[in-house]
């Protein structure tokens, strides 16, 4: 149990948080909005403040970053909407907010982060070409939507620039790729591309991530796959194309397609581990939970590609003097290869792989980057065992899986316009 | 209830309680003078200042902002009062859309289906349960003690419960089991469970005991000479529960179903787990809105679902006039 107590920490702990949080923090949210003009004040004694998502906020990690650097570290894990919304509303709030590009076509213009210097980041040059260049490896696809490349140039003053600059607008964190979960006993045959979402096959027996921005992305690379749609860039869809998408997704649901719509993590798992579901979109550690629970569970690699999101550690354009010192210490730390190595066992991947290779046991490395069977059982970051001897991660090497990425996770222009359509999706009956 | 019924039934009633008497009454305005009543209800009322009236407030002003690809800003715009009634089209003979109440409230309305539906299911399971610890169990200890045994549900969070109907209802749930294994069915059913039928049966089965205590204790304080004297009278069963019983009654269902109504209005959760999240509620709207950091919509959203439920609960008191009746 511990192994799926370990996993679900990951990201739908945080997702719940936010459900059980809303009431409360919804009107202080808004309200610390309006109060912008006090002077913020920093005690020496005062912690460094980070927020995140549960992805990259958990005790071990701000825990050992504070006994490294030799000061406290306060971090707040949110979920993703409180974490957009304080982010773009309470810069005051933090000094280093752990957030995600595709958030970032709001949060640049609205001038809430300040540039990243990349003279003041030690491993710079160890950092991947994932961002830098948009591939990994020479010859992939950038993929569409917000890729990491199109949000990270900026200028001194935190403006988009183009191309490579000296500066950045927050430093590429960890990220994965995410697809198709299955059960190979349910479905029969196995699943090579997004179209099977939508298949006959598997009517009633099919979930969709209840979060419009992901699922409606997730769902456009099933329509596509079909050939009912060329999409000009899923990662930021016209209002014709939303309307499209949506309809069929009407017609879809009142047919009975659709077993359910997942929000956490753990939702997720159980309706693969209770045989509700043969088929769903899904996050690639609740792959690995599915298996620990001893239900087969495989992580499709759609020949269209996967849909990726990359992690951003930025910091507020509030924090000066010993805490921006303080901040710059602490990205730095972030990819200095300990927290690498962490995320890693929890199947994320680190912008700068060379440094967490150093923190990570052959066997580990073997396993999670290059996509060879393990030698032996391979534990969770909490040391519980997780791998069991032999088991092969799906998807392959991270070469492999990050070579052709179809579309980045997005927040669209057309965004309140999806929401509101998606909203239509969920009502009809 | 009439006035004639009321009289009707203040003849029948010898045993009522005396109207408070000069003397009494002089000595209630005493205790009343000599204890600092205004200090009691201090800590609620900063409580309530605090906590509802200043967030609700906070809300309406809210909903005014205008919500830019640089933040908030406060200002004062009708835009997403707007956005919450008009859709476009609504007005155009040839579009799709025509006369089509917008997204918004159409999932109001759906909440309020799903909420009077099960108020009713509540009510027709409730009220036999209370009816039955009211009048036919005779000790107090007894009544009691199964009027507890219908609060264990709250004893854990009911999320937990919900989570644990799926191997009841689930497509490899015991029921399917059990269908399949009797050979009534050569594959398993999925209506039990993320459907609307499964919704419903959650709902009732979680709120059902906010009804049944209000109405418990309305027909515990049924005076049983009453009763007795209307039998010696020669009344029916029927008649006795169309005459005394209902309407003594009414407050307590009046309550329960307030209790039943604001809750369920403000349900989120138990359409997520329990109906798969495959349909929107007033609560899921606001949420989604909160998601995308747009809190002056969210809270035009949250407004209008306590317009809603102030409107429903004046509804609820205009049937059944509970100070009267108490």
């Amino acid at each position: 149990m511990t192994v799926k107590k370990g996993n679900a920490s990951v990201r739908g702990a945080s997702v719940k948080m936010s459900r059980r949080k809303f009431m409360g923090t919804a009107a202080s949210v808004a309200a610390a909005g309006t109060i912008t003009g006090f002077p913020n004040i920093v005690q020496a004694a005062d912690p460094l403040r980070t927020i995140g998502l549960g992805v990259s906020i958990i005790n071990e990690i701000q825990g050992k970053a504070a006994k490294d650097l030799g000061f406290k570290i306060r971090g707040q894990a949110l979920g993703y909407g409180a974490l957009f919304g304080k982010t773009l509303n309470q810069n005051d709030q933090y000094d280093v907010s752990e957030c995600y590009y595709d958030m970032f076509d709001v949060m640049i213009p609205s001038g809430v982060f300040q540039a990243i210097d990349t003279h003041r980041i030690k491993d710079w040059d160890k950092i991947s070409d994932l961002t830098k260049t948009g591939m990994l490896t020479p010859g992939s696809s950038i993929g569409q939507g917000d890729a990491p490349v199109r949000q990270i140039w900026v200028d001194k003053d935190g403006k988009r620039a183009k191309g490579p600059s000296r500066y950045i607008s927050g430093l590429p964190g960890w990220h994965n790729a995410d697809s198709l979960g299955y059960n190979p006993d349910d479905t029969g045959r196995p699943i090579e591309s997004w179209a099977e979402l939508f298949h006959s096959d598997f009517k009633g027996r099919v979930a969709l991530l209840n979060i419009p921005q992901v699922g409606a992305m997730d769902a456009a690379m099933g329509m596509e796959a079909l050939g009912l749609i060329k999409f000009g860039d899923k990662g930021d869809m016209t209002r014709k194309e939303i309307d499209v998408l949506i309809d069929f997704l009407i017609v879809k649901k009142k047919e009975g397609h659709f077993r359910a719509f997942w929000e956490t993590f753990g939702q997720s798992v159980n309706l693969m581990v209770s045989g509700e579901v043969a088929l769903q979109s899904m996050w690639s550690p609740a792959v690995t939970a599915v298996n620990a629970e001893g239900v087969p569970c495989i992580y499709a690699s759609p020949k269209e590609g996967m849909r990726g999101w990359h992690g951003a550690i930025t910091i507020s354009k509030k924090a000066t003097g010993k805490r921006l010192d303080q901040a710059y210490e602490y990205l730095n730390w972030w990819i200095s290869g300990w927290a690498g190595a962490f995320v890693a066992r929890q199947g994320y991947y680190m912008s700068t792989p060379a440094n967490t290779k150093k923190h990570l046991p052959a066997d580990e490395w073997d396993f999670w980057y290059e996509g060879k069977p393990a030698a032996k059982e391979l534990p969770d970051p909490f040391g519980s065992p997780l791998i069991n001897k032999g088991q092969v991660r799906d998807g392959g090497s991270y070469e492999q899986r990050f070579k052709k990425i179809a579309v980045w996770n997005s927040v669209m222009t057309e965004n309140d316009y999806l929401v509101k359509r998606w909203t239509e999706f969920l009502t009809a009956n | 209830m009439s006035d004639a019924s009321k009289t009707h039934h203040t003849g029948l009633i010898g045993s009522q309680p005396k109207p408070v008497d000069g003397l009494q009454r002089a000595k209630i305005a005493h205790t009343e003078e000599g204890f600092p009543t205004a200090w009691l209800i201090t800590p609620a009322t900063i409580w309530l200042i605090l906590f509802l009236v200043i967030p609700l407030i906070s809300i309406i002003i809210f909903s005014f902002w205008e919500n830019t690809p640089g933040g908030l800003i406060p200002a004062f715009s009708f835009e997403f009062y707007g956005e919450y009634f008009y859709t476009e089209g609504f007005f155009d003979p040839d579009a799709d859309r025509f006369l089509l109440p917008s997204v918004f409230i159409r999932t109001l309305g759906s909440t309020i289906y799903f909420t009077l539906v099960t108020m009713f299911l509540c009510l027709i399971v409730g009220y036999p349960i209370a009816y039955f610890l009211a009048m036919q169990v005779q000790a107090f200890k007894w009544q009691l003690a199964l009027f507890l045994l219908c609060m264990v549900p709250f004893w854990t969070s009911y999320l937990i419960r919900a989570v644990a109907w799926l191997p009841m209802l689930g497509r490899r749930g015991l029921i399917n089991q059990a269908l399949l294994g009797m050979g009534i069915v050569d594959k398993p059913v999925s209506f039990l469970f993320y459907s609307e039928f499964g919704y419903t049966m959650a709902l009732v089965q979680i709120y059902v005991v906010l009804g049944i205590g209000p109405i418990f204790f309305s027909l515990a304080k049924i005076d049983k000479a009453i009763l007795e004297a209307a039998l010696d009278m020669g009344a029916t069963p029927f008649q006795i529960f169309r005459e005394i019983i209902g309407p003594m009654s009414l407050p307590g269902v009046a309550i329960g179903m307030i209790f039943i109504f604001v809750v369920i209005m403000g349900e989120f959760a138990t359409a997520v787990v329990v109906y798969g999240g495959k349909t929107s509620t007033a609560g899921t709207v606001i949420l989604n809105y909160y998601g995308i950091a747009n809190y002056p919509f969210a809270a035009v959203n949250a407004l209008m679902l306590m317009l809603a439920m102030v409107i429903g609960i004046v509804v609820i008191l205009r049937i059944v006039d509970i100070r009267k009746e108490l």
